[in-house]
C-alpha cells in the first residue's frame, strides 16, 4: 500500500511543463540538481558562450580561395549571393521588418536526450497530472485552491526578495518582505493576500535563474528537466538556488520527512494545474512542431523575465508600489 | 476617453487611436462569447463563424504570414506565399478559436501603447484570471489608416517569433512546397 502511495506520489511529481511559470515558480528537488559541482558549471557556462563567438570568427578565414577553379567560381556565387541579399533586403523593407529583432535562440546539443525528456514529461501530463487534478478540482471547491495557491506563493516571498535584492531592485524587495510580513502575519500564513488586497502591494516576480541573467550570464544551454519541464544550464542552476532560500528546506528532515515534502510539492504542483488545465493542449494544437515550440516560447519568456526586471531596477521601478 | 489617453500618455503620438482599434475588436469577440443566446452547445458553428468574421478585421494575416517566414519570404512564390497565407490562418484560426471559446469570465485590462516604430505599435493588455495576471500584447501595423494586428504577445513569446523558429528548422533542409504539405496536413486533421 504504501509503495502505491510513494508511486502516486513520484508520478505526480513528475508533471507537465505545461506551463511557463512553473519554471520560474516550482521547487526543485535536492536529487534533480545537487550532483553537479556548480563551479564547473559556471566555467562551462562562460567557455560555452565563448566558443560562440570563436565559432564565428573561425569560419569567415574558409572564404579565401584553396585553389584557381575555386577563383573562377566564387564571382558568380558571390553575385548569386548579393542578388539574394538584396531580394531579402527589398523584402524586409516591404513587410518592415527593420524593426524586428529576431528571436532569441538557444544552443540544444542535447536535442536526442531533451526530446526523450519532452516526451516523457508529455505522457506524464497526460497519463497522471491530468487526472489527478481533474479529480482534485471536482472535490476542492476553487476558493479553497485559491487559498492553497497563496499559502505556498507566500512560502517562496523570501527567495522572491532575495532575487530583487541581488538583482538591485531593492524597493521590489522592500515590497517583498513587507508582502511575506502583512500576509504570514495579517494574512494568516499566507491565506489571504491582504498586501494586496488592501494595500495594493504586488508580488515581484524573481527568481535564481533571472538573477544569473541579470548578471550576464547566458542560458548555456537547453535542457528539458523531468517533472520541471523546460530550462536551461543557467536556470536548473536557478531552481536548485531558489530551493536554498525556500523556508521549507531548512525543516528538519524528523518534522518533515521526504514522503510528506515529496508530498507537499505535489499538491502545490496539482493546485496550480487546477488553474490551467487546457493550456498544454491548446499549446500543442497550435504548434507545427511542439518540441521547437516550447524551446523557443522557453528562451522568449525567459529573456523577457530577465530584461523586464534589468530595466525595472536601472529605473528604480517606475510603477512604484 | 482620447483625451484621458491623451494625459496618461503624453509621449504618444498616436492618442490612443490603434488602442482603441484593438480594444473594440476585443470588445466585439468578448461580446460574441458572452452572447446568452450563442452559450448552447449546438450554436457552436455559428460562433465560430462570427469570431472568424471579427478575426479577419482584427489581424493583418498577409502582414503576419510575411513576418513570420522573415527571409524564407521570398523563397515562396506568389501562388505559394498566397496559399501559405490562407493555411496558416485556418491553423491559428482553428488553434485559438477553441482557446478562446473555453473563455469563462476573465477580465481584460487595457494598460498603454508604446510606439515601435513610425507604423507600428505596441498595444498593452493583461488578463486577469483567478491566479494571477497574463500581459498580453498586441502589435500592430498602420496601414490604409487602418490599425491591424499582425503579432500577438503572451508574456513575453511573440507568436510569429514561435512559429518561425518551428518554420526554419522545416525550411532549413526542405523546399517550400513540404512545409505547405505539412501545414495542408494539420489544418485538414485540425
Amino acid at each position: 500500500m504504501k509503495l502505491i502511495y510513494n508511486f502516486i506520489l513520484v508520478s505526480v511529481l513528475m508533471l507537465c511543463p505545461a506551463s511557463l511559470q512553473a519554471d520560474t515558480s516550482s521547487t526543485a528537488p535536492d536529487t534533480v540538481q545537487s550532483h553537479v559541482p556548480e563551479t564547473s558549471m559556471a566555467t562551462q557556462i562562460l567557455s560555452d558562450a565563448n566558443s560562440d563567438t570563436n565559432e564565428v570568427a573561425q569560419k569567415q578565414p574558409e572564404f579565401t580561395p584553396p585553389d584557381e577553379r575555386t577563383i573562377i567560381v566564387l564571382p558568380q556565387r558571390n553575385e548569386a549571393e548579393a542578388k539574394e541579399a538584396q531580394e531579402v533586403a527589398s523584402a524586409e523593407n516591404e513587410t518592415d521588418t527593420g524593426a524586428e529583432e529576431e528571436g532569441p535562440r538557444i544552443h540544444d546539443p542535447l536535442a536526442p536526450v531533451n526530446k526523450v525528456m519532452y516526451h516523457f514529461n508529455d505522457r506524464l501530463y497526460f497519463w497522471v497530472l491530468k487526472p489527478v487534478t481533474q479529480v482534485y478540482s471536482h472535490i476542492i471547491p476553487e476558493d479553497f485552491r485559491i487559498i492553497f495557491g497563496n499559502v505556498y506563493d507566500n512560502l517562496w516571498a523570501p527567495s522572491r526578495m532575495l532575487n530583487n535584492l541581488l538583482q538591485l531592485r531593492f524597493k521590489a524587495a522592500g515590497n517583498e518582505l513587507i508582502r511575506f510580513l502583512v500576509n504570514s502575519v495579517a494574512g494568516m500564513a499566507g491565506v489571504g493576500d491582504v498586501a494586496r488586497d488592501a494595500l495594493g502591494i504586488k508580488k515581484q516576480e524573481a527568481d535564481f535563474g533571472q538573477t544569473l541573467g541579470h548578471y550576464g550570464i547566458g542560458h548555456g544551454f537547453y535542457l528539458v528537466l523531468p517533472v520541471f519541464g523546460p530550462s536551461s544550464l543557467r536556470d536548473g542552476v536557478g531552481l536548485a538556488g531558489d530551493r536554498f532560500m525556500y523556508p521549507l528546506t531548512y525543516v528538519s528532515s524528523s518534522d518533515l520527512t521526504f514522503e510528506e515534502s515529496t508530498g507537499i510539492y505535489a499538491h502545490e504542483k496539482v493546485n496550480d494545474t487546477s488553474f490551467k488545465i487546457g493550456d498544454y493542449e491548446s499549446f500543442k494544437e497550435s504548434a507545427i512542431d511542439p518540441y521547437v515550440s516550447m524551446r523557443d516560447a522557453f528562451v522568449q519568456h525567459r529573456k523577457k523575465k530577465v530584461e523586464e526586471n534589468r530595466s525595472n531596477s536601472l529605473s528604480h521601478a517606475r510603477k512604484g508600489l | 476617453m482620447t483625451l484621458i489617453l491623451c494625459l496618461i500618455f503624453p509621449l504618444s503620438a498616436f492618442a490612443g487611436v490603434p488602442l482603441e482599434a484593438v480594444k473594440s475588436n476585443v470588445d466585439k469577440v468578448l461580446d460574441v462569447l458572452r452572447d446568452p443566446s450563442l452559450k448552447a452547445e449546438s450554436a457552436r458553428k455559428a460562433k465560430k463563424d462570427k469570431l472568424r468574421a471579427i478575426s479577419e478585421k482584427m489581424f493583418d494575416f498577409t502582414e503576419l504570414s510575411k513576418r513570420t517566414l522573415a527571409q524564407n519570404w521570398s523563397k515562396f512564390n506568389p501562388e505559394q506565399q498566397k496559399e501559405f497565407v490562407e493555411l496558416y490562418t485556418s491553423l491559428l484560426e482553428d488553434a485559438y478559436a477553441n482557446k478562446i471559446m473555453a473563455y469563462t469570465d476573465e477580465k481584460i485590462v487595457f494598460s498603454k501603447e508604446v510606439a515601435l516604430t513610425e507604423k507600428t505599435v505596441e498595444v498593452q493588455s493583461r488578463v486577469l484570471r483567478k491566479n494571477g495576471d497574463i500581459p498580453l500584447y498586441y502589435r500592430v501595423i498602420l496601414k490604409d489608416g487602418v490599425w491591424r494586428v499582425y503579432d500577438v504577445v503572451v508574456e513575453g513569446v511573440s507568436l510569429i517569433n514561435n512559429y518561425r523558429s518551428q518554420f526554419r528548422e522545416i525550411l532549413a533542409n526542405k523546399p517550400p512546397e513540404s512545409l505547405l504539405e505539412t501545414l495542408r496536413k494539420k489544418v485538414g486533421k485540425a
